[in-house]
Parts: structure tokens; C-alpha cells; sequence
């Protein structure tokens, strides 16, 4: 990053994420559910995937499957809401919409947060994070905690932070909070907790010593890239105030794979960004037969320069597919209804797509007749065939059709209607 | 990048090929580039719309409102981020439901009317007593 000759502050990075995302996106179409219990179920209605603070209040752990807490159910109050997939993309799309008009550098790291590169004093930062909060919390309707800190890895901290210790009020400026205090949380804090470490590594770090986020922070960056990885000495290096995680390209989550990155050279044309998402769409499609998954629902994004702030745009738009898929040619079609959201002659520093709604391939094969033709004729099979054999970009594609049926194979008994994306199931106001 | 297509290319993308200039695939898709760009329609989107984040259409269920113009069935345009003021029609959260009234700001309280006789008005001690979901700015009637 090139600094500015005069720079009154170094910059630092703000994490947002929306509080229990899917419940609060459900809770803002439907208010008889605040300050009841809700969870929010995986596909198939298998087992709780968020949980509301109430949730979580009686003891509903992650994961746990529905058939055994369905009996309590009425007992508690517990409102479980099937996945609307739907939904909580155009949610999403508002929210990164919305957080793009405060950094000219944002970066969408999965479908409930992003990344910020914001600069001030601390009353700047403090007051830039609960501006934020308030404004997502107004226009989009869900809770948001921010974190801003001079690195990712100590501004995910500082949105833990700031999301269990309600004294912040949901913002917490790491370099704000006295020392002591850092120190203190540090110390309380097993390793596991901070983000990228996982269960197998924390076994490894313990029995070297390594047990809290402090000890961790404290240890030689060089000894622990011998011993384990360059990653986890970013890590390290990361609690000790120095930025090294770059912008991923690639990331997959627990149910979304996403895909962005920054362009050398910024793209000014809707016909240029009709590209990039022409590669995204493919890339997608290549990454979910690989795992056998199939997709449901895809958002599109784009974003302005970190350098120009002047023109700013960060357009973002959320598409239901048809049927699930992992068709390069839908996907990509897809992808492209981003294209009216993008104003001519505004330099584009970055553009991505998420897909969501994720579902193991031929789970429920659908009849013959909503049968994708370019699936059959495994169209996505070929491409990455010949792009293994020729080389990224040796084969693309220009044109597609979208033609598909009803999703009505996958269970989900509990689903809330789809308020912002379909005209027949929108939110009903009452007029009595 | 760069690659020159060999002749076994050709080969392994004969399927593909008769897939992508298909009449069938093509007939859904784009017919023509020209078109992404055509912008000479007025858009409804562009003028209803002023704040795509804060922006949601809800449909109105019930008649409490007739003397608005606001019918049953009728969809609404509501704009989160508008500050609601004395006389704004609002979607208001009423004992856990959206519920759509006439927002009045007096001397001695909140007042909260529906635009039709048959229902008796509201009052709320103040405005932080209220949450305000939403201001509505247009009205989809039938005509």
C-alpha cells in the first residue's frame, strides 16, 4: 500500500459483521420474533445453524439437529426458521452496499462481513464505527458489531469483543481500550478463538506452551514459521500490530464460496466487468462440481478504487437462481445482471461474486423435465477439461440461456417468505 | 492466456459449440449486446427508488387506511432512512406487527391515526416509546 506524503494517522482496518445474521435478517420482516428464542435451521432442515442470544440461552448448541429439539420446542417458545438463502443475500448485498459509501477499500469476506480500510484519530474511528452500526441498523434493518484495530486479525478480536461485552455498545477501538485491559482479554482467550487457528493446530501450539491469544501474540514470529506455517506467523505478527493478511481471492465458507479480487488495472466499461464476472461465474462452477455442490443463490459485486474517493460506487446485487446449479453458463448469466448497476467511466478497483444456498449435486435430482441442458451436456466438465489442458482463459464463455423449473425437492418446512426478492410474497403491513 | 487452439480443441469443443450457438440457448439469453446497454425506457426504479439499501415494497393488508388513498392489496414504497415527521405515513411495529398509520408528533404525544373512521387512533407517550420501521413515500394503488 503507498502512503500519502503527509499522513496524519496510519490506517487501520474496521471489521463489520451483522449479529446472528440469518435470525436477524428474519427478525426484520417479522418483529413478533424479537426477544423470543430462534434458530435458524441448515439445509433439509437438518440442524440449528445460528441461534439467537435467547437460543443460545437455553442451550442450544451449533449443530444441533432439529428432530431432537423439535419436542421442546413448544415448551420454550423456540421459533426454527428453514434457510432463506433468498433473503439473506439481498440482505447481504445491502449491507456491503451500505458499508462500501463509508472506505473507499472494502472487502467482502463472507456473506454476514467485511473488511474496511478506514483512517482518523480514535474519536474519529469510534465515531466513524457507531455511525456504521447506526446506519446499517437504520436502512437495512439487522444489528451490526464493528471492530477497528491496526491489523484483520486484531480487528475480528475487537468485533468478539465488542459483540460480548456489552460496555462497548457493539463498537470497540482496539488502540482506544487501555493496554491492561487488551492484555487481560488476551490472556483469558484460548488460542482457538482467534481467527485462523483451528482445533488440531491449537493441540500443537499447547504443547509448545501456547495456550491464550497472549502467549500466542508474544511468541517468535520466525520459530513459529519454522515449526508450523507462514500463515500462522501472520498470525503472530498480525496480534503484534502488523498487517500481513492480503485479500484473499478465494475463500470457501461453512455454506458460500466467494470469489474477488483486485484488478491491476482499474476497469472502467460495463463490458469489462461483464468479463471478470464471465470468469467468476466459470471459476464458481468449477469449485462447486468439484466439491458436488450446487448452488441456489449468487450475488454480484463491484467496487471503486481505494485511491478515488471522488467517484465512488459499490453496486451489489443479489439473483435467486431458478434451480440449484453448478452450471458455468447460468452462473455466469447470472453474474451478469450486476451489469445496469455499473456506471460508465468510474474506476472499478475490484469486483466478485458469492454463490449461497449450497446443496450436494443429485441430493434431489430434479425430474428430467427442469433437467439443465447445458448440465447434461456437461458443458462445465468440458470447460475445466480443456482449461486444465490449455490454460486459465484458453476457453470461455460469451452467451447463455437461463431455463430451469420450481425448487420444490428440498425440505424446508419452516421457510419465511422470500420478502424482498419475490413480487407475491412480500412483507404484509397491517392496516387495522 | 495466449493459448493458440489446436485442432483436437476443435474436436473436444464440437459439443459445446452446437451448445452455445444453439437456437434454443441463445433465444434465452442475449439476443443482442446492443440491448444490455439500451437505457431510452424511463425506469421506475431509478425514480421510485432513492436509497437501494433502505428501500423495501410491502403490500398493505386491510382498509384502515382508505382516507390515505392506501387500499387493501396495494403495495407500498417505504424508505428506512427517512427520519419520519409530523404527518409522515409509517409503517409502525404494533405489538409485534407491521402495521401502517398516520404518524402524528403534538404538543402532548405521539399520536398514531388510521385514515378511516371505523378505527380509534393510538397514542404513544413519545417517539422513543416507537419503533418506526419504515417511512412510506409512494403508493402502488389499483386503479
Amino acid at each position: 500500500m503507498s502512503k500519502p506524503a503527509v499522513m496524519r494517522h496510519m490506517p487501520q482496518i474496521a471489521h463489520v459483521d451483522v449479529n446472528c445474521f440469518y435470525a436477524s435478517a428474519e427478525r426484520a420482516f417479522d418483529p413478533s420474533l424479537e426477544g423470543r428464542p430462534v434458530i435458524v435451521l441448515s439445509n433439509n432442515d437438518g440442524c440449528a445453524v445460528t441461534r439467537s442470544p435467547e437460543a443460545k440461552a437455553l442451550g442450544i448448541a451449533m449443530g444441533e439437529p432439529w428432530f431432537k429439539l423439535a419436542p421442546r420446542a413448544k415448551q420454550w417458545g423456540l421459533v426454527a426458521l428453514s434457510s432463506n438463502y433468498e433473503l439473506y443475500g439481498d440482505i447481504s448485498a445491502r449491507v456491503m452496499e451500505l458499508l462500501g459509501r463509508y472506505s473507499a477499500w472494502l472487502e467482502v469476506y463472507s456473506i454476514d462481513e467485511a473488511f474496511l480500510g478506514v483512517k482518523g484519530t480514535p474519536e474519529e474511528l469510534l465515531a466513524l464505527g457507531r455511525d456504521m452500526k447506526t446506519a446499517v441498523r437504520r436502512n437495512v434493518g439487522v444489528p451490526v458489531c464493528v471492530g477497528i484495530a491496526p491489523t484483520k486479525t486484531l480487528a475480528k478480536l475487537a468485533n468478539k469483543w465488542a459483540k460480548n461485552n456489552p460496555g462497548f455498545d457493539g463498537v470497540c477501538h482496539w488502540d482506544s481500550v487501555p493496554a491492561a485491559d487488551r492484555e487481560t482479554l488476551m490472556r483469558r482467550l484460548s488460542v482457538i478463538e482467534i481467527w485462523g487457528v483451528a482445533t488440531r493446530l491449537t493441540k500443537r501450539l499447547n504443547a509448545l506452551g501456547v495456550h491464550s491469544i497472549l502467549d500466542l501474540s508474544r511468541a517468535d514470529p520466525v520459530m513459529i514459521r519454522d515449526r508450523f506455517s507462514v500463515v500462522v506467523m501472520r498470525t503472530v505478527l498480525e496480534l503484534q500490530g502488523t498487517p500481513c493478511i492480503p485479500m484473499e481471492e478465494e475463500r470457501i465458507g461453512r455454506d458460500q464460496l466467494i470469489f474477488s479480487r483486485s484488478f491491476a488495472t482499474p476497469i472502467t466499461t460495463a463490458a469489462g466487468i461483464r468479463q471478470v464476472m464471465s470468469v467468476y461465474g466459470q471459476q464458481a462452477a468449477a469449485r462447486l462440481a468439484k466439491h458436488g455442490l450446487q448452488a441456489k443463490v449468487l450475488t454480484a459485486f463491484a467496487g471503486t478504487s481505494h485511491f478515488n474517493p471522488k467517484d465512488t460506487s459499490y453496486p451489489s446485487v443479489c439473483i435467486p437462481l431458478p434451480m440449484p446449479t453448478a452450471d458455468p453458463v447460468i452462473l455466469t448469466k447470472a453474474a451478469h445482471a450486476l451489469l445496469p448497476r455499473i456506471c460508465e467511466d468510474i474506476r472499478y478497483a475490484r469486483a466478485g461474486i458469492m454463490v449461497t444456498d449450497l446443496r450436494p449435486t443429485g441430493n434431489q435430482a430434479p425430474l428430467a423435465l427442469f433437467e439443465n441442458p447445458h448440465e447434461e451436456r456437461h458443458v462445465g466438465t468440458l470447460l475445466e477439461d480443456i482449461t486444465r489442458r490449455y490454460g486459465r482463459g484458453s476457453i470461455g464463455l460469451g452467451h447463455g440461456g437461463i431455463r430451469g423449473g420450481p425448487d420444490w425437492t428440498m425440505k424446508r418446512d419452516m421457510l419465511s417468505p422470500r420478502y424482498t426478492t419475490h413480487w407475491d410474497e412480500l412483507p404484509l403491513v397491517k392496516a387495522a | 492466456m495466449g493459448v493458440v487452439v489446436g485442432p483436437r480443441v476443435i474436436d473436444a469443443g464440437a459439443s459445446l459449440l452446437s451448445v452455445l450457438i444453439s437456437p434454443v440457448a441463445v433465444a434465452a439469453g442475449y439476443p443482442s449486446p446492443a440491448q444490455d446497454y439500451f437505457d431510452g425506457r424511463i425506469d421506475l426504479n431509478e425514480h421510485l427508488i432513492k436509497d437501494v439499501t433502505s428501500t423495501y415494497v410491502v403490500r398493505v393488508s386491510g382498509d384502515s387506511m382508505e382516507g390515505a388513498g392506501i387500499s387493501d392489496g396495494d403495495e407500498l414504497i417505504v424508505n428506512r432512512a427517512l427520519e419520519p415527521v409530523d404527518g409522515s405515513v409509517v409503517v409502525a411495529v404494533l405489538d409485534g406487527e407491521l402495521t401502517i398509520k398516520r404518524l402524528r408528533i403534538t404538543g402532548t404525544g405521539i399520536v398514531l391515526q388510521a385514515e378511516n373512521p371505523a378505527y380509534p387512533d393510538i397514542r404513544v407517550p413519545s417517539l422513543s416509546d416507537l419503533v418506526v420501521w419504515g417511512v412510506v413515500t409512494r403508493c402502488l394503488h389499483y386503479v
